[in-house]
């Protein structure tokens, strides 16, 4: 077939078919890239990088609609994993699979590493369960209402406790085998006081706004050739927890009371909202000194070849931060016992059990049914096991870090 | 056949005017008949013509210039075509030159299949199977081919197979099947390893 041949018809197509409306752009992709296919004899035959970029190369909105199918039919775990893997296949389905994906708090959905740093959803809580292992000091927090029967739970967090001269660590990882700080895995931590009655919770990346900064210094440092042996890590300080002490009330419930300083209270609020990070970032990077509005809570402390700086997190602009109480439970004549209605999620009796609930005064503004929420639940159901119910505005490390400081707590408390 | 409304003939009536509504009545009887008339024969002609007249094909020329015909019923299912219809561009043959003859034949295939009448359901789903029960690089030029024609059942059926072959694979086992090469930079690889290292464990 003559080139003149082909050239006249394409023009006699543009003619005959030019109100014919197509989808998106790629008609004109079209066109350029089937030059290749309508050139003349000589034209190799589809070598394998042609093939390689096809399937990279597919139109968005194609990509997209596939992508949108295996997100869609793939919600819980492990076979969610996929959507990992779609991610982590090339640039452009990763940047597809990143837009379809949504955060908790707007699909109920754990999907990335990240989902654990963003706040729950609204209405029905994200339902999670903890396995103590006293031999290791480990936690694991798991997916799912219940440790299932083949034991194929999704492992969110993990969670070591490392017991210092003054203090005691919980340091969290991604993963249940490593928990240095250094590792890409290290995700945040809970410190205690030495008797048990006050603790700090840190995350390795500050929240949204500070991110922005952090993320022009991460590039800085991806610049440099080489890291520097003596590593810096930081932390942010993002919220206390402290126990009241019960000293005449021997078997009374504890009082717990929980500043989370990187949430807002306006966001519990008629169209409040939270910072919600959107990349997991490790923030590895030079010590700074600490910001003139610190409460007072740094300190370097050394970990084998790392420094660690302890930066506490202000709450942007002039908000208040939002403070948890745990809901006070009735005492049962009958039964004898404090009592709270934990629907059916937790089963042993335990002084560790809590609901927590916001803490609000009517200055807040703040609805009742939102006052009525159970913004995290935590409690036994068996030997080392322990459900954990949270919802907006947590995040899944928030809620996991609360609940190890039950595990803390000292008999000063009870 | 309509009532007639027949003037009242009074007595005094002179003859001409007579005569004259007699003519008017007898040219709206008349008129009914032939109306009438015509109804029948319209009803019974489009009783008759639906065997003797033929069928309207259109012609597709595939990239290398192969053409295939393709039943106007049948191509109604691409709304591209169906748009060249009603705008009558499709009397000549419709150049295709993004869609290889191998695949527009396929295309032509399904189309002609999905146009069938009295197909069960059940036997249809198998045979959509088999259609894209084929290597990837052909469900990639189905997938490109029916969104370029706009047959929404074929894309559907064509992202479906695509889907639930990415279910259920590591990223190495997505790459492999679909021959991609992934290039990150080192920022986004370590990304990536931490939500393979959080996600596979």
């Amino acid at each position: 077939m003559s080139f003149k041949s082909i050239v006249r018809e394409l023009k006699e197509m543009k003619d005959g078919i030019g109100n014919v409306s197509r989808r998106g752009s790629e008609g004109r992709r079209w066109r350029s890239r089937t030059r290749s296919h309508i050139a003349p004899d000589h034209a190799a035959p589809p070598s394998t990088s042609v093939e390689q970029g096809r399937w990279a190369n597919l139109p968005p909105e194609l990509l997209l609609d596939i992508i949108q199918r295996v997100e869609e039919s793939e919600t819980s775990w492990p076979s969610r994993a996929v959507v990992v893997s779609c991610a982590s296949v090339c640039k452009s389905w990763r940047e597809i699979t990143k837009e379809i994906v949504k955060t908790p708090e707007q699909c109920g959905k754990l999907t990335f590493p990240i989902s654990l740093k963003q706040p729950g959803p609204r209405e029905s809580p994200i339902q999670c369960f903890i396995k103590r292992d006293r031999a290791t000091c480990t936690y694991l927090l798991y997916f799912g209402l219940v440790p299932s029967e083949d034991e194929r739970d999704k492992m969110l967090l993990a969670a070591r406790k490392i017991r210092r001269a003054t203090c005691t660590d919980f340091v969290v990882s991604l993963v249940a085998d490593d928990f240095s700080r250094a590792s890409s895995t290290y995700v945040g931590k809970l410190r205690s006081n030495f008797l048990g009655t006050k603790f700090t919770i840190y995350d390795s990346q500050p929240p949204c706004e500070a991110a922005i900064q952090s993320k022009s210094r991460l590039n800085k440092r991806f610049n440099s050739k080489q890291v520097s042996p003596r590593v810096s890590a930081c932390n942010y300080s993002v919220g206390t927890i402290s126990y009241e002490l019960n000293v005449l009330r021997t078997r009374g419930p504890r009082r717990m009371h929980c500043v989370m300083d990187s949430i807002p209270i306006s966001c519990l609020q008629e169209g409040g909202s939270v910072p919600t990070p959107s990349l997991f970032t490790h923030s590895l990077d030079e010590p700074t000194s600490p910001s003139p509005a610190s409460k007072g809570k740094d300190k370097v402390t050394e970990f084998s070849s790392t420094s660690l700086v302890d930066i506490p997190v202000p709450v942007p602009g002039p908000c208040e931060p939002l403070v948890l109480k745990n809901k006070a439970p009735r005492w049962h004549e009958q039964l004898q016992c404090w009592c709270l209605n934990f629907r059916g999620r937790v089963t042993v009796a335990s002084v560790k059990n809590f609901q927590l609930v916001a803490a609000v005064d009517p200055t807040h503004k703040i609805s009742s049914a939102e006052q009525e929420k159970v913004i995290l639940q935590f409690g036994k159901i068996g030997k080392d096991i322990f459900t954990m119910d949270y919802r907006y505005p947590l995040s899944a490390l928030q809620a996991f870090a609360i609940c190890l400081s039950s595990f803390d707590t000292k008999p000063a408390c009870e | 056949m309509r009532y007639l409304a027949l003037p009242l003939l009074s007595q005094n009536l002179t003859e001409s005017t007579a005569r004259a509504q007699t003519l008017s009545l007898y040219l709206q009887l008349s008129l009914q008949v032939s109306l009438s008339q015509r109804n029948e024969s319209t009803m019974s002609s489009s009783s008759s013509s639906l065997p003797s007249c033929p069928k309207k094909v259109v012609t597709l020329k595939s990239s290398e210039g192969e053409t295939f015909e393709i039943e106007e019923i049948a191509a109604l299912q691409s709304k591209t075509l169906e748009n060249m219809i009603d705008e009558n561009c499709a009397d000549t043959p419709i150049p295709l030159p993004n869609i290889k003859g191998k695949i527009l034949a396929k295309v032509v295939e399904y189309c002609n299949k999905h146009a069938e009448v009295g197909v069960d359901a059940e036997s249809l789903r198998a045979w959509d199977a088999e259609f894209v029960n084929v290597e990837n690089t052909t469900v990639f030029d189905y997938i490109l081919a029916a969104n370029f024609l706009e047959i929404p059942t074929l894309l559907d059926l064509t992202c479906q197979s695509v889907a639930d072959m990415i279910k259920g694979k590591t990223p190495a086992e997505i790459e492999k099947t679909f021959n991609i090469k992934s290039a990150f930079t080192p920022e986004e690889e370590e990304q990536v390893r931490r939500e393979n290292q959080w996600a596979f464990e």
